[in-house]
């Protein structure tokens, strides 16, 4: 079923081959973008998601910019095994990470694009994983997983770093989801987010069985937490100065801000 | 992603517009079926908040596979084992999806892990270390002209 043609396979450029193939220039970024996109932490890979951004610059309006052009990949349910060249070995080599700081230099095509190659890249990961385990054999380089999910992390807040400036800029709020600050029954403040419900709050029974207020009768479990609180904080304090006292002690010339 | 841990979809009223998902945060494993399946069966694991609907637009959307009939079930994870400490430890309950393929296709659970003959490169330590055993198992072979027969028979 896993049939590997390498004579559509284009060898993918990942960062360590970024400076070297710097083909367009500063004004056609935006066609040349997958000649420049550097790839999720594998790199013989041809690259699927990427290919649309190519049929867009055909080489007719901007000159001095090759596209580059790679097929999509139709392999349907492959795409849930590695190339067959990798199976059954102990260790398969992957790249670092994606960082926030490089994530934030691309479009956000570029990373809704990259979002669904590091998703196929987790499932893929997680069918060897399961398959290692249920043929009792160790899982070739298991920390590609870790890369992939901290790639996603990053990416997701990038995005959100995006979309709430915009929010800011156009409607001056700050936070996607409406929320008041509220107490609770034992006196916490908290930040209570709203949910979405077709009736109005007086007519929802169970949400007016949620009291927002705290009872008169609370108000001595209060003071005694926040008592105790105070003296767990107390006596911290007071723990780090015995310990710098006796350390000054101890040594008298030694550097007290090192420690 | 603890936003998407809790995540609450948009209320539904008739007349709002079809719910879309950007970035989905699900991950589908593929198994190896534990019984025998269908020749266009393939057997998946998925998160528990994913429904048959979900299953059948993640795989037409995102791999282009053709799916006929989906069918799911939530296989409970045992609390019966016990630990050290003779405390249950739970294993994750986990949700099944059986995917059946449509346009006639068909689909082997392929062999990941094939028998690979260990070439080590040259000059490295491991190779040094398999010539040594190499060496040392020679060694303690028996003559092979006598027909690996001990020296205690004979002359």
């Amino acid at each position: 079923m896993a049939t590997s043609s390498s004579a559509g396979r284009v060898l993918s450029l990942c960062k360590q081959f970024q400076n070297v193939v710097r083909i367009s220039s500063a004004v056609n970024t935006q066609s040349c973008s997958p000649a420049l996109t550097k790839l999720p932490p594998r790199q013989y890979r041809e690259k699927s998601p990427l290919a649309a951004l190519s049929w867009r610059s055909p080489s007719s309006s901007v000159a001095p910019c090759r596209a580059l052009h790679t097929t999509i990949s139709r392999r349907g349910l492959d795409e849930f095994f590695d190339l067959p060249e990798n199976w059954g070995e102990t260790t398969v080599k992957s790249g670092a990470p994606w960082t926030a700081k490089q994530l934030r230099t691309k479009s956000n095509e570029d990373l809704h694009k990259l979002w669904y190659v590091l998703l196929k890249e987790k499932n893929l990961l997680l069918t060897l994983e399961q398959e290692a385990k249920r043929q009792r054999v160790p899982m070739s380089s298991p920390e590609r997983i870790r890369k992939v999910e901290r790639s996603m992390i990053r990416l997701e807040t990038v995005v959100n770093e995006r979309e709430s400036a915009l929010r800011m800029l156009q409607t001056g709020q700050e936070k996607a989801r409406p929320g008041a600050w509220r107490r609770d029954k034992f006196g916490h403040v908290y930040w209570y987010r709203f949910k979405e419900y077709a009736i109005p709050w007086y007519m929802n029974r169970r949400y007016k069985r949620k009291s927002f207020f705290t009872p008169k009768f609370v108000q001595p479990h209060i003071r005694l937490r926040l008592e105790k609180y105070l003296r767990q904080r107390a006596r911290k304090t007071s723990l780090e100065r015995r310990t710098q006292s006796k350390l000054k002690e101890k040594f008298p010339h030694a550097n007290i801000s090192a420690s | 992603l603890a936003s998407r841990a809790t995540n609450i979809y948009p209320l539904y009223q008739l007349g709002n517009p079809q719910l879309r998902i950007f970035r989905p945060n699900w991950f589908l494993t593929l198994v190896r079926p534990g019984k025998e399946q269908p020749p266009d069966t393939v057997q998946f694991r998925i998160p528990m908040e994913m429904t048959k609907y979900d299953v059948k637009n993640y795989l037409e959307k995102i791999y282009d596979v053709p799916v006929g009939a989906i069918r799911t079930r939530i296989q409970f994870g045992s609390n019966k084992k016990r630990n050290h400490l003779h405390q249950k430890v739970k294993q994750p309950d986990y949700k099944v999806a059986y995917v059946q393929l449509a346009q006639g296709q068909t689909f082997t659970f392929p062999d990941i892990f094939p028998e690979k003959e260990l070439k080590h490169e040259e000059g490295s330590m491991e190779e040094m270390q398999e010539k040594f055993m190499e060496d040392e198992k020679q060694r303690q072979r028996l003559d092979p002209r006598r027909g690996g027969v001990t020296e205690w028979f004979g002359l």
